[in-house]
């Protein structure tokens, strides 16, 4: 996903300077601090002031989807942000949020602390794209609140790792609320930790969570999924590794906590190599290793 | 007949200590249809995977040669540049592609365009992903499809008849005949039936047996009628067995 035109983006940061903010009719858009100096309400969901970062409050249901954006751009900035979305009653929404480093080598730190509440009866699509360079440090960690009868489509991909990515999400889905988590995550020299938790609190409430990671050369991925069902819900969880390289390495630890008699929740994980079959049969088509190579994943990561 | 275009001498070949080709000699030239019969477990599969360059066997003894060059060593993919190609017995599934995808990047790699051409011959199976729930007569389409893609020189069908009905069979060999055999390519066809041969009439036929070209005759219906009567312990004990 490109940000086609910066002028009709959200929210933009570069490094730790605010280039842009594109209100819409019934969404305010604001850095966060200000938003915490502003609203009384927000201070109750913040605890301390944010350093930096975003803060979009959905009022009215718009057709276009919105769009933040906050990259790195210069030589080891550390950005420290902390995030608010809240979508109020009713709405249906489409976010596209943008993580970056401009360039290959800035040794970049981008930790992010996000808070988005959906409220009761919300839908949301929530697309979390990461590129980064392979120097850089990241770090985000973001809880939802899913009130009655939302519904959340949460995709988070990062094909351009890292050096090191630390990836940390909750879900909190009140009674009727659902979620789609979808983790699309690739690894190329980097060290990996990923630990997603949905917990289900309302009767009737439910997600499905995926998985898809690819362990390339010299790689490290950790992964912890966990459902915790303390209500009459229902979950599942589907965690797919494929191993490219021999000096990659991939854990998947799926958890299921039961804490309710009615609640029905289920994990499958798998873990897998290229098929040298379907290696050899794509150079057969003219293809390099490397070109079969990327096709296998790709598909991988699409299906 | 134009000149030498694949030629295979004394080739061996040995996967987990088990010998499986033991001193292939093989020579198909320009334009030449030629037939590779065998029973199961003959060597036939291995020997054309060999041919493309299939890293999982390794050759201890023989030489291949393509045109002037030798590929003994060469990669699969450095072989489909000079003009070889290979349709599979039981293609791999590739999940996640579809199968459009992978013409076009065919396509693009050869500058090819058959893809386009050979659309009405099953379009549905453009959208579909790369051999996955893919009937036995769609695999071997796909595979056609593929080889029209990459304009080869030389065609090596490995097991074309199995798993197509009469109908799709005669397509097929129409296929064969006005896009490869017409325009001078060489085919060798792997066949364990020779319903093929009907259609296609080689101009030469092999028979393998326990990892070696033991007989070669250019009356493919000699060869079948000889087959069906007998099978290919005849073959074993013919007088006339090649070297």
């Amino acid at each position: 996903m490109v940000m086609k035109n910066v002028k009709n983006v959200n929210f933009w940061q570069v490094n730790h300077k605010i280039k842009n903010i594109f209100e819409r009719r019934g969404v305010k858009v604001l850095p966060s601090p200000k938003a915490w100096e502003k609203f009384n309400w927000v201070r109750k969901i913040l605890k301390e002031k944010p350093k930096e970062g975003y803060f979009i409050w959905v009022k009215k249901t718009i057709n276009l989807p919105l769009e933040a954006c906050v990259s790195i751009a210069s030589l080891k900035i550390s950005q420290n942000l902390t995030n608010l979305l809240v979508i109020e009653k009713g709405i249906k929404a489409k976010v596209n949020a943008v993580c970056n480093a401009t360039k290959n080598n800035l040794y970049a730190t981008h930790k992010a602390k996000g808070k988005l509440i959906l409220k009761e009866g919300v839908f949301l699509e929530y697309n979390h794209i990461h590129k980064w360079g392979e120097k850089d440090f990241v770090s985000p960690d973001y809880e939802f609140v899913l009130e009655k009868n939302s519904r959340l489509i949460y995709n988070y991909q990062n094909l351009f790792p890292p050096e090191n990515l630390e990836l940390k999400t909750a879900i909190h889905s009140e009674k009727n609320a659902s979620s789609n988590l979808n983790f699309v995550i690739n690894s190329l020299n980097s060290k990996i930790k990923i630990k997603d938790t949905v917990f289900l609190e309302g009767k009737n409430s439910q997600t499905v969570v995926r998985l898809k990671l690819v362990g390339r050369k010299n790689s490290q991925i950790e992964a912890m999924s966990q459902i915790f069902a303390e209500a009459p819900g229902k979950g599942h969880l589907d965690c797919q590794g494929l191993l490219v390289d021999k000096t990659a390495k991939i854990s998947l630890i799926p958890q299921l906590v039961c804490q309710n008699k009615e609640a029905q929740i289920t994990h499958e994980a798998s873990i897998g190599k290229i098929s040298e079959e379907a290696l050899t049969y794509l150079r057969m088509r003219g293809l390099t290793e490397k070109e079969a190579i990327d096709l296998i994943v790709a598909g991988f990561l699409e299906k | 007949m134009g000149k030498i275009l694949l030629k295979i001498e004394k080739l061996k070949v040995r996967v987990n200590e088990k010998d499986i080709l033991n001193g292939v000699n093989l020579r198909i030239k320009g334009g030449e249809i030629q037939a590779l019969l065998g029973p199961n477990a003959s060597g036939k599969s291995t020997l054309v995977q060999v041919i493309l360059g299939n890293p999982k066997y390794k050759i201890f003894e023989g030489k291949i040669f393509f045109g002037e060059k030798e590929i003994t060593k060469f990669s699969p993919e450095k072989r489909v540049k000079l003009g070889m190609a290979l349709a599979w017995q039981n293609p791999p599934q590739i999940k996640g592609v579809k199968f459009s995808e992978l013409l076009e990047k065919i396509s693009i790699l050869k500058g090819s365009t058959s893809k386009y051409r050979f659309r009405e011959v099953e379009p549905q199976l453009l959208e579909r992903e790369v051999n996955v729930g893919f009937s036995g007569g769609e695999k071997k389409i796909a595979e056609l499809l593929q080889i029209l893609s990459l304009n080869p020189k030389l065609v090596i069908f490995d097991e074309i008849d199995s798993g197509l009905d009469i109908k799709r069979l005669a397509m097929v060999a129409k296929i064969i005949k006005k896009e490869l055999v017409d325009k001078g390519v060489s085919v060798l066809l792997i066949t364990h039936l020779g319903q093929i041969l009907q259609f296609l009439k080689p101009n030469l036929t092999n028979i393998m047996v326990n990892g070696k070209i033991i007989c070669k005759e250019s009356d493919f219906r000699k060869v079948l009628r000889t087959i069906k009567k007998y099978g290919y312990e005849k073959c074993k004990k013919c007088k006339f067995l090649a070297g």
